[in-house]
């Protein structure tokens, strides 16, 4: 993990009625994030040190990094950089971690990102994006059916299922 | 020291009258929002009072209302003899429709540094707002442990 005086760039709490291996599994497994995740495919064995990625409809790769921390179903910490992006490519790796508590029947869900001293602008779609993605986890989880939200372009991306 | 703020933003599926309605009925606000009723007419100037269990436990004033779209009131914690001493803060909801979706923007701030009330209502916006989308897209709140809301009550009475 980055050294303890960092200061998270990001953190979002919510929390979901369902289990914590069905939550570990709709982040983990790309049929679900699929549904929620602007239509990308999460790929990895989910192994510490192997590779995962985030794979468009059309194939191409828009995040990628390295299982650093897998316990499941409490516990995910990934390396994150983008690729998809010409200006992202360069920046510093971020950290993203998932910390999935489970209180009876529900789970308190803990993302939180870690990022080098980077100028703001490149953290603005990370916390316009988490929300979205992350309501719409909850929608899936707790309704089975995830949102549909006009993204700004107004691109609705896909939604299988 | 900079004054603190939170901001939370919720995707839920439901319409903007609908959440308005959740926002400001306090038959609805007692299903999800800790077991507290919200009691107003919602015109400019007018208090705000919310009850639990017979006690008043926060107070304000309404600041703005234009339904369904906007609404901020001030906040003084009532109920919780530590933070009764800090002045009011003020909590600011945005509410935007997306197609079958509305973003909804809670941001509470006005707090001086150092604020405890910042720190309590911190941790009790996800809950609440996890709750008020459950209720909307489900029918039902979330049904809390009660280990965990005492662990939470005796946290914020602490």
């Amino acid at each position: 993990m980055a050294a303890p005086d960092v200061k998270p760039s990001f953190v979002y709490v919510t929390y979901i009625v369902a289990p914590a291996e069905k939550v570990w599994r709709a982040l983990t497994d790309g049929d679900f994030t699929r549904q929620y995740f602007f239509g990308r495919c999460m790929q990895s064995d989910w192994k510490v040190g192997a590779d995962w990625a985030l794979v468009m409809e059309d194939g191409r790769v828009d995040c990628a990094g390295k299982v650093l921390e897998c316990e499941p179903p409490r516990w995910l910490a990934i390396s994150w950089r983008v690729e998809w992006l010409e200006e992202f490519r360069k920046l510093p790796e971020a950290i993203v971690s998932f910390d999935i508590e489970p209180m009876g029947a529900v789970v308190r869900l803990t993302v939180t990102q870690l990022t080098g001293p980077i100028d703001e602008k490149f953290l603005e779609g990370g916390r316009q994006g988490w929300p979205m993605i992350l309501s719409g986890l909850k929608s899936l989880l707790e309704t089975g059916k995830p949102l549909n939200i006009p993204t700004p372009s107004g691109e609705v991306p896909k939604a299988k299922g | 020291m900079s004054k603190p703020s939170f901001v939370y933003v919720t995707y839920i599926r439901t319409s903007p009258e609908k959440l308005w309605q959740a926002l400001t009925d306090g038959a609805l606000t007692h299903q999800y929002w800790a077991g507290r009723r919200v009691e107003s007419d919602w015109t400019v100037g007018a208090p705000v009072t919310f009850w639990f269990e017979g006690k008043v436990s926060d107070s304000g004033k309404v600041l703005e209302c234009d339904p369904p779209r906007r609404l901020s009131y001030s906040f003084h914690v009532e109920f919780v003899e530590a933070l009764r001493s800090e002045p009011p803060s003020r909590v600011t909801f945005e509410i935007e429709k997306l197609d079958a979706q509305v973003k909804l923007t809670v941001t509470h701030d006005g707090f001086e540094p150092g604020s405890q009330v910042f720190t309590a209502i911190s941790g009790g916006w996800p809950v609440i707002l996890s709750s008020l989308k459950s209720l909307l897209e489900t029918g039902r709140p979330i049904e809390f442990p009660t280990s965990a809301c005492d662990a939470r009550r005796a946290q914020a009475e602490a």
